[in-house]
């Protein structure tokens, strides 16, 4: 309490940037945070939508391929079995965990920043998981038995195997992607009510009158949607953590040189949270500036995203080193030999590329100068995406071409079907989240405008004079 | 019964009304906000939620039930030899454990709030037919009280007093 009128404020130096700028009333908030949805789509947007409806193409058609002719379209054969599609499918699920961890996480600590980016973590979240989640399925093969992997009595009378790492990756990504599903909709309900209410044409009132179920701001409905979204957020948070460390095992509980090592599960949740705050970055840049949220994502949003982008980093960097050490330390000759052909085998220059995006460059996000710098920003946060992307193949390609029999060894080169499948699922996400920017209200509206609050609250109590009130 | 609308200026005024009624003795009263107004649990006299107890209870249902369904098809119903692992291998069970644990609590809270808690979906209601009250997911903070229809235009009245912005009266069709 500042009764003391000669006692000033000290600012502090962390909360310099605000996480809002100025305080709009309700009404201006709701009007520009309502803007994508609300105004016509415009030139931009549909070029854009047009460039990924080919992408979306290229998916489907590789797609189309690989059910109908097989797997063997794809690049993939013993001994690398597991290639793009796999790496794919951890690069794509990892990226979705920073999501989560936004929205989830940064919740239970009470974390102002979070609440104009959580909307649109989770959004990425869940397009992330619906990519990640085609690549097992498709690598079945015979994809359209993939209901096989689901505990039913089955006329064959047999049952999955518990005791496979595999099974546990079929509930892991399935819970995730529904939960996931259901958090986001739970926060989005008193938005939609919001854009129900501020619509101007009868069809969109209808249609958001429809997805908000009919929700009328009750009080007693907000103490019992606060407690469940908090539950939610309480339940997602070991949640993320299961999920990632159960796509370790995939590897871990392997015996191939390269996957049998026991700090895969904390390795790779790092990692998955280190490419998740580089896609948010990726993404929330270029969207802040064409829809006008500037002033509720702010640079404070950046700096802070880039901050955990270095930490993350940092951990991933301490895993790689790790991974060396034990690889020297153990003793084995093959894991040795695993490691130093990431070095001076055929892929060096992937182990490379790894090494410089993922621990070279975001050594640059200490300077704050760089963490300022939205261009900068961006440009570090594509090397990451491409850095782990490259982290995936190196484990999981790298360590399958070369293991212990030299007489096994082969060279895996991806297809033209391999590089569409990936660049197709990266447009079908692309398309799919553009919609999402155009249809749903992306920042959460009812957070924002309790967060304003909270400040002016903040404000007051600080007893900052009006001029400086906008000041956090 | 009727319900009588009325639309306050800032969230003090709001939740002073709501006490006010309260202490007057009347029921059915609820407040519409854009977002949750700190303080309305209390100026409503509303109990503590059952959410967090309803999440448990599936939760704990989730996990007991994929428990149960490893520990069936692994080790009762097709007890199968895979690397000499026991057929009842309680260390590679908890990761379903857990997962379904999770998942029957989210899928508990999400429905339970739908459809028991909200009773949703319903996108006919009283509140809806003042054309105002779009505002209470906007910059609008709204007071409902569900009275008889004899004692409207007295509540209406007090809700003026406690100074409402504007005040509604909706009443309900009699079914013929």
């Amino acid at each position: 309490m500042s009764t003391a009128p000669d006692k000033l404020p000290v600012p502090d130096p962390l909360e310099s940037t605000p996480v809002l700028v100025g305080r709009p009333d309700d009404r201006a908030l709701t009007e520009s945070l309502l803007r994508p949805i609300s105004t016509p789509p415009g030139k931009g947007w549909k070029a854009m939508m047009g460039v990924l409806a080919l992408g979306v193409g290229l998916w489907l058609v590789c797609l189309y391929k690989v059910m109908f002719e097989g797997i063997g379209v794809w690049g993939n054969n013993i001994p690398v079995g597991w290639a793009y599609d796999i790496t794919n499918f951890v690069w794509w699920i990892g990226i979705g965990h920073a999501g989560t961890l936004i929205s989830a996480i940064l919740l239970l600590f009470q974390q102002k920043w979070r609440t104009s980016i959580n909307r649109f973590a989770e959004a990425m979240t869940l397009f992330a998981v619906a990519m990640a989640g085609m690549y097992p399925i498709i690598h079945l093969g015979r994809p359209w038995l993939f209901w096989w992997l689901i505990p039913y009595p089955s006329t064959t009378q047999m049952w999955p195997n518990f005791k496979s790492a595999l099974p546990w990756d079929v509930f892991a990504i399935s819970t995730y992607a529904t939960v996931s599903l259901l958090f986001w909709y739970l926060g989005l309900i008193p938005d939609l009510a919001t854009a129900r209410d501020a619509a101007t044409s009868r069809v969109k009132r209808i249609v958001y009158g429809v997805f908000s179920f009919g929700w009328r701001g009750s009080a007693r409905h907000w103490q019992h949607w606060r407690i469940g979204y908090l539950l939610l957020a309480g339940l997602s948070t070991p949640l993320v953590l299961s999920v990632h460390t159960i796509v370790s095992f995939d590897f871990a509980i392997g015996n191939l040189p390269g996957w049998h090592t026991t700090i895969f599960p904390p390795y790779f949740v790092a990692g998955a949270i280190f490419s998740g705050f580089a896609m948010v970055l990726t993404l929330m840049i270029p969207a802040r500036k064409v829809f006008g949220f500037e002033h509720v994502v702010t640079q404070r949003h950046l700096d802070n995203m880039a901050k955990v982008t270095l930490a993350t980093g940092l951990m991933v960097s301490y895993g790689y080193a790790m991974e060396w050490f034990i690889a020297w330390y153990s003793g084995s000759e093959f894991e040795w030999f695993a490691f130093a052909n990431r070095v001076t085998g055929p892929y060096q220059l992937v182990y490379a590329m790894q090494i410089f995006c993922n621990v070279v460059a975001p050594q640059a996000l200490w300077f704050p100068k760089v963490r300022n710098n939205v261009l900068a920003l961006f440009v570090i946060a594509v090397l990451v995406n491409f850095g782990m992307w490259a982290e995936r193949f190196v484990i999981i390609a790298i360590s399958l071409h070369r293991d212990f029999i030299p007489s096994s060894w082969s060279m895996y080169a991806p297809t033209w079907v391999d590089w569409g499948t990936l660049f197709g699922s990266m447009a079908t996400f692309g398309f799919l989240f553009m919609l999402f920017l155009k249809f749903v209200p992306a920042i959460p509206i009812s957070e924002v405008k309790e967060l304003r609050r909270e400040l002016e609250h903040e404000d007051h109590h600080h007893a900052r004079p009006a001029a400086q009130g906008g000041h956090r | 019964m009727s319900t009588v609308l009325g639309e306050f200026a800032d969230d003090r005024a709001l939740l002073a009304a709501a006490r006010a009624l309260r202490a007057d003795g009347r029921k059915g009263l609820d407040l519409h906000t854009p977002y949750p107004i700190h303080g309305a649990e209390e100026a409503l006299g509303l109990p503590r939620s059952t959410v967090p107890k309803l999440a448990l209870a599936a939760g704990l249902t989730g996990a007991v039930t994929g428990y149960g369904l490893q520990w069936f098809v692994n080790a009762y119903d097709w007890a199968y030899n895979v690397g000499n692992r026991p057929p009842h291998s309680p260390p590679a069970f908890i990761p379903v454990t857990f997962e379904l644990g999770v998942l029957f609590a989210a899928l508990g809270i999400f429905f339970g709030l739908l459809f028991a808690y909200f009773r949703f979906p319903r996108v006919h209601h009283p509140v809806f037919e003042v054309d105002a009250f779009r505002s209470a997911t906007i910059d609008g903070l709204w007071l409902s009280a569900d009275v008889p229809a004899a004692e409207a235009a007295a509540v209406a009245e007090s809700l003026r007093k406690l100074g409402a912005r504007q005040v509604s009266v909706v009443a309900e069709e009699v079914a013929p």
